[in-house]
């Protein structure tokens, strides 16, 4: 497929005349108090789209997984499923969120098919756009690093540092029908190979800026954790300050883990079924009930739960996914209130008492 | 049909009795629909008649505060199948444990009849301290959503659920700002769900109205709000306190908390 270009000046018709015909998901300004945070949402015009943000609260698989989702209603004894999915755009992805979106997929896909979870999925265009801002907290410079963004249908990057001869405007990348769909909104010209390799220079030069680092590779860092799994001591350690809130699941993109409740309305005999984010850090995630009316808490402590969660990211799933299921967006670590859930802290500590115990 | 209806009643002690009154806030239409389904036989706050009959479901608002509450309790324990105790008032003693705490509240609160003798009572309790209690609805006042939704996994003979995480999961699933990052403080990680996180949605912390989840991380929370929410080390121990007086790790030594 082709590499497009669309001038600055013809930016927002593109974004207006896209939502004439189709619902566009997107970041944008949530809030401003001490700074500013973000969130994709429905975009009612091109004002609000904010492409240069530097992350949103939630992950973007919300687009297709949301945190409260009804998936069946039933009434006097029948019931329907309540999937309905309808063409939309989610624009404005960060490729971390792309590698995230890519692992749920496969995720959702494997062994048995999650149409409530695909069905959105297979409606969505996805289009990727460039890091413009980094967050605070971001290290996808350095995890999950050597795997591609794939699974989106086009790219979006913003030209900077032109020549004044340069036109300003975004390279446009077309992977697939669904992305070639988007050109009849705009403008579009075919890019020039300058352009092109600028898009590609200033998708490069930002790996390594981010303000956290993990200069470890991902078999190394996998091995070290894994042998760490007995060592109560530091998981005691690392889980001290923990409130068991779920937020480092609850923020995370590559997190897939839902519960579902079903509820009556108040006439008694209609009501729903709903599926909500669940996350593994709370207290009463592993709690199962046993044979004898009993219950069984297999993570009982803040520590196994804490455990867990890191073998999850960087352990457990690396053979299915092919990386770790971790891509350093630093949701978790802006999270967590008692700001003990970022990684690469997490991983340092680990790594350096590994260190000092073989000494 | 009449005869198929659950028999439900309401009790009351020591409260404001909000709850009560959240409970008639359903609106008529709702209303008239849920009595198709449960007769209400005793409900001081709606109706003025008394029984003695055996009752399938006894919601019990307040907290135990004196002797003669030990023998009403009893008697609703002997006569109802499913006891629900309903609100914080009753789950904790909520707001009326800082009592609990403070050997001078009398006179401050009830000036110069301080000394009148119906004014004594006893340190308040949740009502499970005296009866066995089958469920508990948190908040202050209870969401009557929520309350609703209990009596009707009841009613169709299901376990109800009662979120044992903290309200930080449901302000994540609004994708509401943390009241820490927009510089100010909260206590919804150590607070029971179930609310739906609408006092940070309102750009407010969480005070603890649900009472704390079943382990919270008190350490963790006066180091938190001390050193992320800017409370002083005071404030940051004593700021629980409001909701969680009997809850509290230090509950049951004399506190020096104002
Ligand atoms: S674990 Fe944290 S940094 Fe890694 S993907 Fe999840 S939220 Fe992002
Ligand atoms: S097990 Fe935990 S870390 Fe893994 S997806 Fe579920 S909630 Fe997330
Ligand atoms: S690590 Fe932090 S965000 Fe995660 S459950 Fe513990 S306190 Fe909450
Ligand atoms: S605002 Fe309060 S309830 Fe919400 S995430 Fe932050 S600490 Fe938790
Ligand atoms: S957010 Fe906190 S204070 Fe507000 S209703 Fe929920 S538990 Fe109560």
């Amino acid at each position: 497929m082709n590499t497009y270009f669309i001038k600055e000046s013809d930016f927002n018709n593109f974004i207006d005349n896209m939502l004439l015909q189709l619902p566009v998901i997107a970041p944008v300004l949530s809030s401003e108090s001490v700074e500013s945070f973000f969130s994709f949402e429905f975009l009612k015009n091109h004002d609000e789209l904010r492409l240069d943000y530097d992350i949103t609260i939630l992950p973007p698989k919300k687009a297709f997984f949301p945190p409260r989702q009804v998936i069946i209603e039933f009434s006097h004894g029948k019931f329907h499923g309540t999937v309905n999915a309808k063409k939309q755009v989610l624009l404005g992805v960060h490729p971390y969120d792309i590698k995230a979106i890519d692992q749920t997929d496969f995720l959702f896909t494997e062994n048995y098919e999650d149409i409530n979870y695909t069905a959105y999925r297979n409606a969505t265009t996805l289009v990727c756009s460039n890091i413009q801002t980094i967050s605070k907290r971001a290290f996808w410079g350095s995890i999950s690093h050597d795997v591609p963004a794939r699974g989106h249908d086009a790219f979006l990057t913003k030209l900077t540092d032109l020549n004044e001869a340069e036109e300003e405007g975004y390279l446009f990348e077309v992977f697939n029908e669904k992305g070639h769909e988007l050109l009849s909104f705009g403008q579009f010209l075919l890019a020039t190979e300058l352009q092109i390799q600028q898009a590609k220079s200033i998708n490069e030069s930002i790996k390594d800026k981010c303000p956290q680092q993990l200069n470890y590779s991902q078999d190394e860092m996998a091995n070290t954790i894994c042998r760490s799994f007995n060592n109560t001591a530091l998981w005691d350690e690392l889980a001290q300050d923990c409130f068991s809130c779920g937020s480092c699941n609850t923020t995370c993109p590559t997190c897939y883990c839902f519960n579902v409740e079903d509820s009556w309305n108040i006439d008694q005999q209609s009501g729903q079924r709903t599926r909500y984010w669940d996350s593994c850090m709370t207290e009463d995630f592993a709690k199962i009930s046993s044979a004898d009316g009993q219950s069984e808490n297999f993570r009982k402590t803040t520590a196994a739960r804490m455990r867990h969660r890191i073998m999850r990211k960087m352990v457990y799933l690396n053979d299915k996914l092919g990386t770790q299921a971790c891509v350093g967006c630093g949701r978790c670590s802006i999270a967590c209130t008692a700001d003990i859930a970022d990684p690469v802290n997490i991983i340092k500590r680990i790594m350096e008492e590994a260190a000092n115990d073989s000494l | 049909m009449a005869n198929n209806k659950a028999k439900v009643a309401f009790f009351d002690f020591a409260s404001c009795e909000g709850c009560q009154i959240e409970l008639t806030n359903y609106g008529d239409k709702d209303f008239l629909e849920l009595l198709q389904h449960i007769e209400i036989v005793e409900f001081r706050e709606a109706m003025s008649e008394k029984t003695s009959d055996p009752i399938d479901i006894a919601c019990i608002e307040g907290s135990y505060t004196r002797q003669a509450d030990c023998q009403r309790l009893l008697d609703i324990r002997c006569r109802a199948k499913v006891v629900i105790s309903y609100g914080q008032c009753a789950g904790t003693a909520g707001i009326n444990a800082l009592k609990n705490h403070q050997a001078d509240y009398q006179s401050f609160v009830y000036d110069r009849d301080a000394g009148m003798p119906h004014l004594d009572s006893d340190n308040a309790k949740p009502i499970s301290s005296i009866i066995k209690v089958d469920y508990q609805v948190p908040g202050c006042p209870v969401n009557r959503y929520e309350f609703l939704d209990i009596i009707s996994h009841l009613l169709h003979g299901k376990e109800p659920v009662i979120p044992n995480y903290p309200v930080c999961v449901e302000c994540k699933r609004n994708e509401t700002i943390c009241r820490f990052l927009a510089g100010d403080h909260c206590m919804g990680m150590v607070t029971r769900a179930g609310c739906g996180a609408p006092c940070p949605a309102d750009g407010i912390p969480c005070e603890g109205c649900r009472g704390f989840v079943d382990n919270p991380n008190q350490y963790a929370l006066s180091k938190v709000l001390h050193e992320k929410g800017g409370l002083s080390l005071h404030r940051a121990e004593s700021k629980s306190l409001l909701f969680n007086a009997n809850e509290r790790d230090n509950a049951n030594k004399e506190s020096e908390i104002d």
